[in-house]
């Protein structure tokens, strides 16, 4: 195994964070900040608690996660994409890189700066609106596993997309979409039968589901089934990224 | 760097196939470069050339044949295999996020290199091709001779045996150009062997101890380079006239003498030893025809790519 050259581009994708901090790190912090301060709290104020907290507290975990599947995705599918564009992936692609640690790389990568920016976000949430995890192991590991989902899913699109326009196809209509109707405002117990039926069949459900149980305590489908469905999707996403990288999808001609 | 069998030729090429859909861009070619080797890599647009090189770097995937590089196989042995080339490719591919010096460092790293192992190197290369003042520049900040430059640092910073170069001289003024067949050959001297493509067939002639050209996937030809000259190039010899002619002179037939059609005052022979050439002129006189000038041109490797593709280089 090539650990050193793993390591280099894993600090290569911190690099290239920290340098665009202003459109990777600070963004979704501050966009959690509005949103906890017009939903949480102004609005917030109206609504009576769910799952035994306020509406604010509530909402945190949900917008927590919003970030990490949106910072993710971005995230890795813009890098691959450049790296792809201007030719800059055939340093590695020359080098004795395998697929397995030029993916973990980019995965973990990603998860750092998900991870980052997550607990920044926990930290406020515990200066703000005095909440914190109360399943410190749960917290981390749907962290990694869906910021592992996410970044996998980039690298997905990041090999398939012919132009820049491309990568942004799943985040407009999935991703967004999905996030804003999977329970990050609300628990699906609140929706109208039909609805919280359909809620099921809606993956990005299941992430906010594990994760707000780290908050919580409380799941709407109980962690028994969001926790495995969440793992199942992060271990198959992983999977076709590894073997598309594996296969040289784009990348070797 | 990885130590390498002693009896292997530095590159072994067997039977590569490579298609693209329908269209076969590399058909069953092989070829070996010796350890040590100023290989020339020739042929025009389209023939095959970047993609036998992306072949053995790993870039391409073969539709059939083997290559071995060291004796290791490019497939199987391919992490050893990739650490003992340096390639430096055509088009500019750096990494925008980093400098210039980091650059060299994260190279290294991708070969498995940690940063103190290759600091000293990192900087010998900088001074070497002239980029320490730019060592904290962004690529953006450079010149094109500059990128140039860097681009064969990054192919060195591991220390490879083997140095592919893809059209290294494309696009930059004579004076690099120059430096950089100095430094090739600097390279050479130093024991790296050296596989070069270029359009450039008098680069390939200047610097190449061998030559391979290809031709729509073919190898048309695979020589030392002076062999290559002396078999399918023939050096010319030209007689010039006072006075022009109406045809060549029938007693010349046999020393195969044609009339330029550009200027019939000029008598062109192939391969002339000095004793025919001394016949030639005496013949001449003979017959009272004045001789003004006799010249002798070199042939050249454009002659010979002109001879076995049909086509000039670009």
């Amino acid at each position: 195994m090539n650990s050193v050259g793993l390591w280099t581009l894993i600090k290569r994708e911190m690099k290239r964070s920290f340098q665009i901090i202003n459109q990777v790190i600070w963004p979704p912090i501050i966009s959690t900040l509005l949103y906890v301060f017009v939903f949480g709290l102004a609005l917030g104020s109206r609504i009576k608690g769910i799952q035994g907290v306020s509406y604010a507290q509530f909402l945190l975990p949900g917008l927590v996660m919003m970030q990490v599947i949106d910072g993710a995705y971005g995230e890795s599918s813009s890098s691959l994409f450049q790296a792809r564009f201007t030719y800059a992936i055939q340093e590695m692609l020359v080098a004795p890189m395998s697929a397995g640690e030029i993916v973990f790389g980019y995965v973990f990568g990603s998860v750092l700066r998900t991870f980052l920016i997550a607990n920044v976000i926990m930290v406020l949430g515990v200066l703000l609106l005095h909440t914190t995890p109360t399943s410190w192991g749960l917290y981390v590991a749907v962290l990694v596993l869906v910021a592992a989902l996410f970044s996998s899913l980039g690298i997905i699109f990041g090999l398939m997309a012919e132009k820049y326009d491309n990568i942004a196809v799943l985040t407009t209509f999935a991703i967004t979409p999905l996030v804003f109707v999977g329970g990050v405002f609300t628990s699906i117990h609140l929706l109208p039968p039909v609805v919280a039926h359909l809620s099921l069949l809606n993956p990005i459900f299941y992430t906010i589901d594990a994760f707000r149980y780290s908050y919580t305590g409380q799941s709407d489908v109980g962690l028994a089934i969001s926790l495995p469905v969440v793992a199942a999707m992060t271990v198959a996403s992983y999977a076709i990224a590894y073997a598309m990288v594996r296969a040289g999808y784009k990348l070797r001609t | 760097m990885v130590d390498a069998p002693s009896q292997a030729p530095a590159i072994a090429v067997h039977h590569l196939v490579k298609r693209y859909g329908d269209a076969t861009a590399v058909n069953g070619i092989s070829f070996a470069v010796e350890r040590g080797d100023f290989f020339g890599f020739l042929g025009p647009n389209g023939a095959g050339k970047t993609t036998t090189i992306n072949a053995i770097v790993g870039l391409a995937r073969v539709d059939g044949g083997r290559i071995e590089v060291f004796g290791r196989d490019v497939s199987t042995a391919w992490r050893q295999a990739r650490r003992l080339i340096g390639l430096a490719p055509q088009e500019y591919n750096f990494d925008r996020y980093l400098r210039v010096r980091e650059i060299l460092f994260y190279q290294a790293g991708y070969y498995g290199l940690r940063p103190r192992e290759v600091a000293v190197r990192v900087d010998a290369l900088l001074e070497r091709f002239g980029l320490s003042a730019k060592a904290h520049a962004f690529v953006a900040q450079l010149s094109g001779g500059m990128k140039r430059r860097l681009t064969l640092a990054r192919a060195l910073v591991h220390d490879p045996q083997i140095v592919i170069l893809d059209e290294p001289t494309a696009g930059v003024d004579v004076e690099l150009r120059l430096e950089l067949w100095e430094t090739l050959r600097a390279l050479r001297r130093e024991g790296k062997t050296i596989v070069l493509t270029t359009h450039y067939i008098e680069e390939a002639e200047a610097l190449c101890e061998r030559i391979g050209i290809i031709e729509a996937g073919r190898m048309v030809a695979l020589e030392k380079t002076e062999s290559l000259l002396r078999s399918h190039a023939r050096d010319e010899l030209t007689i010039t006239l006072a006075h022009p002619l109406q045809a060549p002179p029938p007693m010349l037939a046999h020393f195969s003498a044609r009339l330029d059609p550009e200027n019939a005052c000029r008598l062109r022979f192939e391969r002339l030893s000095p004793l025919q050439l001394s016949e030639v002129l005496a013949l001449l006189g003979r017959d009272g025809i004045d001789v003004e000038a006799v010249n002798t041109e070199r042939a050249t490797l454009q002659d010979v790519f002109l001879a076995l593709t049909g086509r000039g280089a670009r």
